[in-house]
């Protein structure tokens, strides 16, 4: 439903994001996780068509967000990470205008707008004005004007921020619901949060993808091992396997073009035999570096940054 | 052509649920009131609407930047624009939809001005067809003062940014005829046909002329275009 091809933005001379290359399948909620200014916002941006990349291209729903932005903007709903909503309207008012943006009318209009309105605990609110609304209502309006053409793509941007800790256990629920029929993209800085709402995380951090897999196994892969990246000349296919015998050695993945990753036990530095073993074996070893470890940098500064709500 | 009446509606509405469309109303009635009531009470006044013409179309143009300098910077310092540039809504029906608001609320200000020559009309007996002419005149000027106000409110974040540089835009092309006085012929003819104050000498005599339509016309079509061009430039850079 979402694919991105090698997205870049720059501001000036200051690049957001570099190379984001995604894919969201329907029916997943895929997590974006990354610290702040991480490109998470500008991401997402560009996926709603509310900024132009500067190189790379996406579809949403089959449908170019450059070239085609009516139509793919027609398939997604936004929260935006501000959702600075009109102060002045009411609530009601405010999502039959947003009903009537999108072509929207009629009396299902009616009926829709007091289900999201209902979906989203704001029965009661719906004649207050936004102005005067609490942060956490203020997000449940942006939530509710996102959720109201039932889109097939949700894209939202830090839905649980400025909520207090019942609330946004009540927005996760919310949105682990929505999973049924629509495709639900999220972003956040929380890694609790990702675990408990999100079937697959993609990690970003300076504007790159480091990392995409499910939160037990990105946790499970960070915890346990260190990593070594080797590439050898003559990528033999019992290469994997002399590695994997290797002891203290729990895991080896091939990336292909003889390029392999392999996790050891936390602690270990397993190179000089490494090394050995491959050159004793006449491989030809062009590279052996262990992986910088950014992803598991921005995996501290998750988990710390804030303990989430359990 | 729904997404356009839907933003209007929206737009107008925000008008009356802030102070703006009160200040707005009671801004150009008081003060073009105040002119009419000084002028037909002097001694050997006419019944005739000439110089109120001018008048009404100068507190016109003081008065468009501020009608329109919230209608796109404050999205843009709100971050409000995101979430209305995020919906399936062409650029243009964004900017056709804010425009028709701030002309409907121009349009109850103009229709609330009828009241100096129906006071002339109590007293005296004013040329009905020169005041059609007029009221076309100051309805054209007015479009184009509000579509060059919108430009401005695209350009800036700022609301007073947008107004004051709305208004330097409309001066400019209100005094551009006084450098007629001090150009070759050939270049003050060109000069006074840019100027708005010129364009608008015919309507206030009650004379329908195309010339004058075309250049009301032509700048309300650029500068609607430019606000348009603005907004789009955010999507395709």
């Amino acid at each position: 439903m979402i694919r991105c091809e090698g997205l870049t933005k720059f501001y000036g001379n200051h690049q957001a994001i570099a190379d984001v290359s995604l894919n969201v399948a329907e029916g997943e909620i895929v997590g974006f996780l990354g610290p702040n200014a991480a490109g998470k916002t500008t991401t997402m941006r560009i996926l709603t068509s509310f900024i132009p990349p500067s190189g790379g291209s996406a579809t949403v729903a089959g449908h170019d967000v450059v070239d085609d932005s009516l139509e793919s903007r027609r398939a997604i709903g936004y929260l935006p990470e501000t959702s600075a909503l009109y102060r002045d309207m009411r609530v009601r008012e405010f999502l039959r205008y947003c009903a009537g943006l999108r072509g929207m009318g009629g009396v299902e209009t009616r009926e829709r707008i007091d289900y999201v309105l209902g979906i989203c605990g704001l029965t009661e609110r719906a004649d207050s004005i936004i102005g005067t609304l609490s942060l956490g209502y203020r997000q449940r309006v942006g939530l509710a004007q996102a959720l109201l053409h039932n889109p097939p793509v949700l894209i939202l941007d830090e839905p649980t921020v400025g909520l207090d800790p019942n609330q946004i256990i009540e927005v996760r629920n919310l949105i682990k619901n929505l999973a049924d029929n629509h495709t639900v993209m999220l972003s956040t800085h929380i890694l609790p949060e990702a675990q408990m709402t999100c079937q697959r995380v993609i990690i970003i951090n300076h504007g790159r993808i480091i990392a995409e897999d499910t939160p037990e196994a990105l946790t499970a892969q960070i915890r346990k091992s260190e990593t070594v990246s080797v590439t050898v000349a003559k990528d033999e296919s019992n290469v994997r396997g002399m590695l994997l015998d290797m002891p203290e050695v729990v895991g080896v993945r091939s990336l292909g073009g003889g390029t392999y990753h392999v996790d050891t036990a936390v602690g270990s530095d397993k190179r000089a035999e490494i090394a050995e073993l491959l050159v004793g074996r006449g491989l030809g070893l062009l590279e052996l570096r262990p992986l910088e470890m950014t992803l598991e940098d921005v995996f501290r500064q998750l988990t710390t940054e804030e303990e989430g709500v359990e | 052509m729904r997404k356009v009446l839907t933003i209007a509606g929206k737009e107008l509405r925000s008008y009356f649920v802030s102070p703006m469309a009160y200040v707005i109303l009671g801004f150009y009635l008081g003060v073009c009131g105040l002119i009419f009531a000084l002028t037909v009470g002097a001694p050997q006044a006419q019944a005739e609407m000439a110089g109120m013409f001018h008048t009404m179309i100068f507190v016109a143009l003081m008065m468009a930047p501020i009608l329109t300098m919230g209608l796109l910077s404050q999205e843009q310092a709100t971050g409000s624009i995101e979430l209305l540039m995020t919906n399936p809504v062409r650029d243009i029906e964004v900017v056709l939809g804010k425009y028709l608001a701030a002309l409907g609320l121009f349009v109850l200000v103009l229709i609330g001005s009828l009241e100096f020559p129906l006071i002339m009309e109590r007293f005296g007996d004013p040329d009905w067809g020169a005041i059609a002419a007029g009221y076309l005149g100051v309805l054209l000027a007015g479009m184009a003062f509000i579509a060059v106000g919108m430009f401005a409110s695209a350009l800036t974040a700022n609301q007073i940014a947008s107004a004051v540089l709305a208004t330097l835009m409309l001066l400019f092309f209100w005094l551009i005829g006084w450098l007629a006085f001090s150009v070759s012929d050939q270049l003050g003819n060109v000069v006074k046909y840019l100027s708005i104050y010129e364009n608008f000498q015919d309507f206030a005599k009650g004379i329908l002329d195309s010339r004058p339509i075309i250049f009301f016309a032509s700048l309300i079509f650029f500068a609607l275009m430019l606000t348009v061009r603005t907004l789009e430039n955010r999507r395709t850079v």
